[in-house]
C-alpha cells in the first residue's frame, strides 16, 4: 500500500543504479545535479528512512520534496521501481500529511473534497487574479462550476450505443467548464449515454502528492463505493492525472483486508481517458472539416493505459482539413506538477522554458493536451496569440455542437 | 578513509572561492550520490566534495589547486559505468562534467564533429543524424552516457561488430593535464602521423592521466534504411556457429546480439518479442545501408539458417515493433534485476570463433559452483558479456560469484581473449589485469601515468591494484 513504507522496502533495494533516470527526469535534466535524479533520490530515502544510517536533514528534506512525481522515471524503469510511490511514501513518512501549511492543507483536504475552489474562495482568488496578486500560472476559476450545469443522467441523442459516468476532475469542474460541456456534447452526438454520479470527490491525487495518504484515502473510498454502484461500460475522464489515479493508483491506496479494495480492482481496467475510450468505440458521426493547424503535448501521467499517449492524434486525425504539427520530444514534462510550479517556481520555469522553446518551434498556434494544470501553465507562458485546449473541445468544433 | 568533518569544510571554502559556490556541492546527501557508478554493490567512496565544472577554466583552476594539496580527482560522465571506474575509493574531488554539454561542430564538409566531453551520447547521435551523419558507437547507457566518458573507457556496443569502438572515431581531444595546462591533441584530419599518439593514450586512460574536456570525432553517412531480425535457434552451439558463419559469408550486420531464452522472457515482458518463446538461444540483428542490400543480407541469412537447422527466421517489418525490442534489449540489466537481487555482468571478449567454447566453459562454471550464469551480448564482436545473477545476497553466494567471475574472466584470458571489450577496467578488473598484460607492460603504464601526472592525483586506485 502506497504509504507503508515496510511494503516498499523489496522495491527500494531493487534500484540497480543504472543512471538510465537521468535520461527522462526533468528536474534532473534542469538542475544537472546527480543527487536530484531517481537513483539517488531512493539511495537517500534508503539510507535515512530504512536503514537510518543518515539523518533526516533539510537538505534531504529537499531532496524528497524537489520531485515532480510526472512519473517518467518510473514508466521508463526496466527494474520496475515505483519511484513516485516510493517518493509518496517517504513524503508521508516525513511529514504525515502536513508538507506545506495550514492554507494548502485546506486545499487538498476541505475544497478538494467539495471537488475543487468554489464559492467564496473562488471570489477571492478570482479578485486576487483580477489585481495581479495570484501565481503566474494559477488557473483561473469559474464562477460558474461544471457540477451547477450537469448533474443527473444525460440520454444520447440517436441510437443509444454505450453508458458511462463521467469523472469530472476538479479543474474542469470549476476552471475548464469548456472542456467539460465539450465532453458532454461530443459523447451524446455519438450515442453515449452519459451518467454523472452526484457526491463524487477529487480523485485524491493533490493529496497524495503531499503525502496525506488519510485524506487521499477518504477520497477513493468515497468516489469507489459509488464508482461500483453505477451499471455503465466505462468511466471517463478527461483529465489524465484522475485517470491515472483511477486506474491504477486508487487500489494501492487501500489496505488488503478494505472492503472495497476488491470494487477498486474491477473499476481499474474500464477506466477511460475520453479520446481514448472514442477511439475504442469509434465515432457514430463523421466530424466535418476544421482548417486549422495543432500541436500536441502528451501529459507525463500517461503511463496507465499504452494507448492513451497517441490517443488524441488517432481521434482527430478523423477531422478533415486539421493538419497536426509535431513537436520535439511531446512527450517532455512541462514542469508545471500540480502546486510545483508554486513550491519551485524558478525551476519550474526553466523546465517550462525547454517545452515552450519546442512547441514554439512547430510554428502552429494551437495546442492542445489532456492535462488541465499542462494546459494552465503553459498557456501562461505562451502568452496572447496561442490557443490552448483539450483535445475534445476541436471534436466538438468539427461537429459544430 | 574517514574524512574529518573539518578538511570538507575547507575544501568547501576553497572551492567556492575559487569557482563560485553553484558549482560545489559537499553536503553528506550529495557526497552520498555520487559515491559511485552503476557497479554501487561492487564498491563505494565518500568524496569529500563534488565540483560541477562548466567551462574548461573550472576544470584547469580546479586542478591547479587538487594538485598544489595532492587531492585526488575523479572525473565523471553521467556516472554509468560498469567497472567502478569513476566511484572515488580514495575520497577527494568528484569532477561532474555533465554541464558541460554543448556541441561545437557539427562539419558536413569534412564529416567530424567537436563537442564538450559532457555531451550525452544520444543527443549527439540525433544531432548528427538531423545532418543524414552518422556516428555508431552505441554503448546501451547511450541516453545518459557521456562523450568524454565514452572515450575514457573506450565505450562499445552492439555496433562495434561492424564498425568497432569508440577509439576507432576519435581524432583529437582538447584536455587539462593535472597542472592545469591544457593541451590540443591529434585534430580534425582524418589522418595523422605526428608523433606519438596522445589522443589515443588519453583515449581509455580512465581518468587517470588528465581531463578530457573537448572530443574531435570521425562521422560516417547515416545508411538509408535498416531492419531487424531475430533467428531462433534451438542450441547454444548451433548460435554461436551462426554468429562466425554469417561474417563468413559477407553479410556484416550492424548489430548482432546473442541472447539467452531467459533474457528474450525479461524483454518480452518490456516489450513484445513476436517469436517462440521456448528456442534456447536467439540472434538478434540489425542490418543497415541500402533497402537493396539489406534483401540481399536477407536472403543470405535466411538460406543460411535454413542449411544449418536453425529454428526460424522473423523479420521485424513493424519499425515502432523493432525500436520496443531494441529498447528492451537496452533495458536488458535492470530488467534482470525483476528476478534476481542481484546481476553481475562480466565483459570478457574472446575471439569470434571461440565463443562456443566460452558458453560451454560458462555453463559448467555456473554448474560446478551451483550459481545462476547467464550470457547475453555481442557475439558480433565476442563480447557476449558472461555474468553471474544471485537470488539472494549472502556472503557465501557472493564468494562464489566472485569465484565465478575469476574462473571467467581466466577462461577468457585462456581463449586469448581480453578481459574487458568495452567497460575499461576501472576497480572490477584491476587484479586481473597484469594476469592478461604482463609485468612488464603495466610497470610501462605506470610510467606513462607517472609522466602525466606525477602527484598520482588523477583517479587514484583504478586500472591496476597497488602494491
Amino acid at each position: 500500500m502506497i504509504g507503508d513504507l515496510e511494503h516498499y522496502r523489496g522495491l527500494v533495494e531493487k534500484c540497480s543504479h543504472c543512471a538510465l533516470c537521468e535520461a527522462v527526469c526533468p528536474v534532473y535534466l534542469e538542475d544537472m545535479l546527480e543527487t536530484h535524479v531517481a537513483r539517488a533520490r531512493v539511495d537517500i530515502i534508503y539510507q535515512t528512512l530504512y536503514k537510518k544510517s543518515m539523518p533526516v536533514t533539510p537538505r534531504v528534506r529537499e531532496i524528497i520534496d524537489r520531485c515532480l512525481l510526472c512519473t517518467s522515471c518510473t514508466q521508463d524503469c526496466g527494474g520496475a521501481v515505483p519511484v513516485h510511490e516510493i517518493i509518496i511514501t517517504a513524503r508521508a513518512a516525513l511529514y504525515g500529511g502536513r508538507r506545506r501549511n495550514p492554507l494548502r492543507d485546506y486545499f487538498t483536504r476541505t475544497m478538494m473534497a467539495k471537488r475543487g475552489i468554489k464559492g467564496f474562495p473562488a471570489f477571492m482568488l478570482a479578485a486576487a487574479q483580477k489585481l495581479h496578486v495570484a501565481p503566474e500560472g494559477f488557473p483561473h476559476v469559474s464562477l460558474r462550476t461544471f457540477d451547477s450545469l450537469y448533474h443527473g443522467s444525460y440520454p444520447p441523442t440517436g441510437k443509444k450505443r454505450a453508458k458511462v459516468a463521467y469523472f469530472t476532475g476538479c479543474a474542469t469542474n470549476t476552471m475548464d467548464v469548456e472542456t467539460g460541456v465539450a465532453v458532454m456534447k461530443v459523447l451524446g452526438h455519438n450515442g453515449i449515454e452519459v451518467v454523472i454520479p452526484d457526491k463524487l470527490m477529487c480523485c485524491g491525487i493533490p493529496a497524495l502528492g503531499e503525502g496525506d495518504i488519510t485524506t487521499a484515502q477518504k477520497m477513493v473510498r468515497n468516489n469507489v463505493a459509488i464508482l461500483a454502484e453505477q451499471e455503465v461500460d466505462a468511466i471517463i475522464v478527461d483529465c489524465t492525472s484522475c485517470g491515472m489515479m483511477l486506474r491504477s493508483e486508487t487500489a494501492k491506496l487501500l489496505p488488503a483486508d478494505d472492503p472495497l479494495l476488491a470494487k477498486a480492482v474491477a473499476l481499474s481496467p474500464k477506466v477511460f481517458e475520453v479520446t481514448d475510450y472514442l477511439n475504442t468505440i469509434g465515432l457514430a458521426v463523421e466530424p466535418g472539416p476544421l482548417a486549422e493547424s495543432f500541436t500536441y503535448h502528451v501529459p507525463c501521467h500517461r503511463g496507465w493505459t499504452p494507448t492513451l499517449n497517441e490517443a488524441p492524434l488517432q481521434l482527430l486525425a478523423s477531422i478533415p482539413g486539421l493538419r497536426y504539427s509535431a513537436m520535439e520530444e511531446p512527450e517532455k514534462c512541462c514542469g508545471a506538477g500540480g502546486a510545483f510550479f508554486m513550491d519551485y517556481s524558478d525551476l519550474s520555469r526553466g523546465i517550462r522554458k525547454r517545452k515552450l522553446d519546442d512547441i514554439t518551434g512547430t510554428g502552429v498556434a494551437v495546442l492542445i493536451s489532456q492535462c488541465p494544470g499542462c494546459r494552465s501553465d503553459l498557456s501562461a507562458g505562451l502568452g496572447k496569440g496561442w490557443k490552448t485546449a483539450h483535445p475534445v473541445t476541436l471534436l466538438r468544433r468539427a461537429y459544430g455542437l | 578513509m574517514e574524512i574529518k568533518g573539518s578538511r570538507i569544510e575547507s575544501l568547501r571554502k576553497d572551492l567556492s572561492r575559487l569557482l563560485g559556490g553553484g558549482k560545489v556541492r559537499t553536503e553528506p546527501e550529495d557526497l552520498l550520490a555520487y559515491s559511485s557508478d552503476a557497479t554501487r554493490y561492487y564498491a563505494q567512496g565518500k568524496p569529500e566534495a563534488v565540483v560541477l565544472a562548466e567551462s574548461v577554466d573550472d576544470v584547469c583552476k580546479l586542478l591547479r589547486y587538487a594538485n598544489q594539496y595532492a587531492v585526488p580527482v575523479t572525473p565523471r560522465g553521467a556516472g554509468s559505468g560498469l567497472s567502478g571506474g569513476s566511484t572515488p575509493i580514495k575520497g577527494g574531488i568528484v569532477l561532474d562534467m555533465k554541464r558541460m554539454n554543448k556541441i561545437l561542430e557539427i562539419s558536413k564538409g569534412n564529416m567530424t564533429a567537436r563537442a564538450e566531453s559532457g555531451v550525452v551520447l544520444a543527443n549527439f547521435h540525433r544531432a548528427v543524424e538531423k545532418e543524414r551523419l552518422f556516428y555508431p558507437p552505441d554503448p546501451q547507457s547511450m541516453d545518459v552516457c557521456t562523450l568524454g566518458g565514452n572515450v575514457a573507457c573506450r565505450a562499445g556496443g552492439p555496433r562495434g561488430v561492424k564498425y568497432g569502438t569508440t577509439p576507432n572515431y576519435v581524432l583529437g581531444l582538447e584536455a587539462v593535464l593535472p597542472d592545469g595546462s591544457v593541451m590540443n591533441t591529434g585534430g580534425i584530419s582524418v589522418k595523422q602521423a605526428n608523433g606519438y599518439n596522445i589522443t589515443q593514450i588519453l583515449t581509455g586512460s580512465e581518468g587517470t592521466l588528465a581531463v578530457i574536456t573537448k572530443v574531435n570525432l570521425r562521422l560516417l553517412t547515416l545508411p538509408p534504411d535498416r531492419k531487424t531480425l531475430i533467428i531462433v535457434c534451438d542450441s547454444a552451439q548451433l548460435a554461436a556457429e551462426m554468429v562466425s558463419r554469417i561474417i563468413y559469408e559477407g553479410v556484416m550486420p550492424s548489430v548482432l546480439e546473442y541472447l539467452e531464452v531467459g533474457a528474450i522472457w525479461l524483454m518480452n515482458t518490456y516489450s513484445p518479442i513476436p517469436v517462440a518463446q521456448d528456442g534456447q538461444v536467439y540472434l538478434l540483428i540489425e542490418l543497415d545501408g541500402t533497402a537493396a542490400v539489406i534483401a540481399e543480407d536477407i536472403g543470405m541469412i535466411k538460406s543460411l539458417s535454413e542449411k544449418m537447422g536453425a529454428r526460424e527466421v522473423k523479420i521485424i517489418e513493424d519499425k515502432k515493433q523493432a525500436d520496443g525490442i531494441w529498447k528492451a534489449r537496452k533495458n536488458l540489466s535492470p530488467l534482470i534485476l525483476r528476478i534476481f537481487q542481484k546481476s553481475i555482468s562480466e565483459d570478457v571478449t574472446v575471439p569470434r570463433d571461440r565463443i562456443p567454447e566460452m558458453v560451454r566453459a560458462v555453463r559448467e562454471i555456473g554448474a560446478l559452483l551451483g550459481v545462476p550464469t547467464g550470457m547475453s551480448g555481442h557475439a558480433g564482436d565476442g563480447n557476449i558479456h558472461p555474468g553471474v545473477q544471485l537470488y539472494e545476497i549472502t556472503p557465501e553466494m557472493e564468494q562464489k560469484a566472485e569465484e565465478a567471475i575469476r574462473l571467467m574472466i581466466e577462461k577468457g584470458i585462456e581463449l586469448g581473449g581480453t578481459i574487458s571489450g568495452e567497460h575499461g577496467i576501472g576497480l572490477h578488473k584491476s587484479a586481473y589485469i597484469e594476469k592478461e598484460l604482463g609485468k612488464a607492460q603495466i610497470e610501462l603504464m605506470k610510467r606513462i601515468k607517472y609522466a602525466f601526472d606525477p602527484k598520482g592525483i588523477m583517479n587514484p586506485g583504478k586500472i591496476w591494484t597497488e602494491a
